[in-house]
């Protein structure tokens, strides 16, 4: 076969990026080696907390985060639309507890630049703090709340997502195995495991803690690793006080979802591309949750799972077409935030495809950022 | 090089690096960066640190403890109270008898309280702590710091994460003279060039966290840092020649002869 473009990956980003293109008129073909959604995308908390997962400055990835916020009440709505399948959003807000005094500096530091990014956040403490959310410890100090933050059930929003694309005529193909990259330099051609062919003008790169694999035959440097995020969900039904908002520490998060459970996350394991679940990871999460929400010391998670994130090596995704190959794209290495960050990447991706020059603080996630290929130029690592 | 080592608090080192665990994208990164680093003392926000189970920190966790020496932090503390009290939680948790003291009298700039960074000093050395204060770039208070009891002493060259550099040479120079004890340059930093002209200056050492972990390759530049340290030192210990205003040919006139 062959088309506009192919998109290689079916996480969260390359499926929002294939219904973008899609939408915006252009034949899309999806390959996907396993089935979609399948790491860290069906993992995901889900979380859409662009001030609580950036605690220090508003530099461009912060602003990244922000934006994609500011989109995503209309985009998840189109995604409804499209594909006819619900899910959860639920725009709830979120506490940032601490337990030390010496944590207010940094939460009012925090409050006074977020603030100006329209985070509309207060400081709760006392009376108001418990009345805002009955079960915390009462040996939290303050929290900050950030009213404007949500969440979404990630993995029905990304089967969501896969839905909207075959509705909209996106042709997906999945269980792939390997796949080729075969050529890129004028056309481009992949080949799947099973000897298919795939062909299009335009190639767009979406595989996640995998990307690394293409630094090779493109011949740039891609430093993309997998982190390790393991996560735990307890059985939270009409019987408990339900967790009225996000509430993140310096240790991890809860949140309660609609189907009547608590998720608990999540740890950051350097484990290579390992997805096992430890006990150790498990009963860190474990141990400090309960330090947070006090009924969770009488129960026990009734699941637990693992998924690799891709992380990059200045912490930022890569977003964009490549400097001396027009016609390929990488969207890539979102890290903790790919579910946050789909609509945002989606819309300036399909933009650069058009032709369009991206913002230019959107230089920060240049794909090329890290140069070419150099055999013994990066002995540092 | 012959050995170079220093001492702070009776501890022998041979780095002369102190490198912040905050602000690394990741653990990965954080840990890669660490190693090429070469440091041996780590620091962290002890408000930041899981202190009921520092094993199971979110940083501390990747971090092989018997490896490294901890200089937790009082950071967010704005009186001595409580950065006496946040200094005694991290000793009870077993953390480390080592404590950097940091006391902010203003959010925005973060700057170090002279005054009450004073007064948690005297308290914590009476009680046994290995007191390191960061503090300003001001040689008077500084030497106070050292008369208190501080095991090494510790001026910022500029406000803690703006990467402006050096912005006071002259007092560093002057601290160096009149103290005894190790001057660590903490905060301000931003690249290389910096470190080394610190270490020309003849500080023992510098503490730094953001110049590495925000860089685009936090892993090469906590090389280049660890380069720069050892570079600088070495020119601090050569002696660097006089500055003159005029040239003088380096291989002799009778080579530019033209025959």
């Amino acid at each position: 076969m062959s088309g506009d473009i192919i998109v290689m990956g079916g996480g969260i980003i390359g499926l929002s990026c294939a219904l973008e293109l899609r939408r915006r008129g252009l034949n899309v073909a999806l390959l996907e080696k396993g089935p979609c959604g399948g790491q860290a995308s069906g993992a995901a908390a889900g979380m859409l907390a662009p001030y609580s997962e950036n605690v220090e400055s508003p530099d461009e990835f912060f602003r990244l985060c922000r934006e994609s916020l500011s989109l995503y009440p209309q985009w998840q709505q189109a995604v409804k639309d499209i594909s006819g399948v619900p899910f959860e959003y639920a725009e709830t807000g979120s506490l940032y507890v601490v337990r030390h005094e010496a944590d207010l500096l940094a939460l009012e530091s925090r409050l006074e630049w977020q603030r100006s990014w329209g985070s509309g956040g207060e400081i709760l403490t006392g009376s108001a703090l418990f009345d805002a959310e009955p079960g915390l410890t009462r040996e939290a100090v303050a929290a900050l709340r950030t009213p404007v933050e949500s969440h979404v059930y990630a993995p029905d929003l990304t089967e969501a997502v896969k839905r909207a694309c075959l509705a909209s005529g996106v042709q997906i193909h999945e269980h792939l195995g390997r796949i080729e990259l075969a050529e890129w330099r004028e056309r481009v051609a992949l080949w799947a495991q099973n000897g298919e062919r795939f062909e299009a003008d335009r190639l767009l790169i979406s595989t996640g803690a995998w990307v690394q694999e293409m630094s090779e035959p493109l011949g740039i440097r891609i430093p993309v690793h997998p982190i390790r995020g393991q996560i735990c969900a307890y059985t939270w039904n009409e019987e408990r006080e339900r967790l009225r908002h996000l509430v993140f520490t310096s240790q991890g998060y809860l949140v309660q979802k609609a189907n009547g459970t608590l998720v608990c996350g999540a740890s950051e394991d350097i484990a290579g591309f390992d997805t096992s679940v430890t006990e150790k990871g498990i009963r860190r999460l474990t141990e400090w949750n309960k330090q947070v929400l006090p009924v969770l010391g009488e129960v026990q998670p009734f699941h637990r799972w693992a998924g690799l994130r891709p992380a990059v090596l200045d912490g930022r995704p890569l977003i964009g077409r490549l400097d001396d190959a027009g016609h390929i794209f990488v969207a890539a290495g979102h890290y903790r935030n790919g579910i946050l960050l789909s609509p945002v990447t989606a819309a300036l991706i399909a933009d650069s495809v058009e032709g369009k020059p991206l913002p230019e603080w959107c230089g920060a996630f240049r794909p090329n950022r890290f140069g070419e290929v150099q055999a013994g130029a990066f002995s540092g690592k | 090089m012959n050995r170079d080592n220093w001492q702070v608090g009776g501890q022998e080192l041979s780095s002369r690096l102190f490198l912040g665990t905050g602000l690394f994208p990741d653990p990965y990164v954080q840990m890669e960066a660490i190693k090429a680093s070469g440091t041996e003392v780590l620091t962290f926000a002890i408000r930041r640190i899981h202190l009921d189970s520092v094993e199971d920190d979110s940083i501390l966790q990747h971090v092989e403890p018997q490896k490294y020496i901890y200089l937790p932090n009082t950071s967010g503390a704005t009186t001595a109270d409580e950065a006496v009290r946040i200094a005694r939680l991290a000793r009870a948790s077993g953390l480390s008898d080592w404590v950097k003291v940091e006391i902010s009298a203003n959010k925005r700039t973060l700057l170090p309280d002279p005054i009450e960074t004073l007064r948690a000093t005297e308290i914590l050395v009476k009680e046994g702590f290995t007191v390191l204060p960061y503090i300003s770039d001001d040689p008077v208070i500084c030497k106070k710091l050292e008369e208190a009891g501080a095991a090494a002493v510790m001026p910022g060259a500029a406000p803690i994460g703006t990467g402006l550099g050096i912005l006071n040479p002259y007092h560093l120079g002057l601290i160096v003279e009149e103290l005894s004890v190790p001057v660590i340059v903490d905060a301000g930093l931003g690249t290389a060039s910096d470190v080394a002209l610190a270490m020309e200056l003849g500080v023992s050492g510098i503490l730094m966290n953001t110049p590495v972990a925000k860089a685009k390759d936090p892993v090469m530049m906590a090389r280049s840092m660890r380069l720069a340290i050892e570079a600088g030192r070495l020119a601090y210990l050569s002696g660097r020649i006089p500055k003159k205003k005029y040239a003088s040919a380096s291989s002799g006139l009778e080579s530019l002869v033209i025959e």
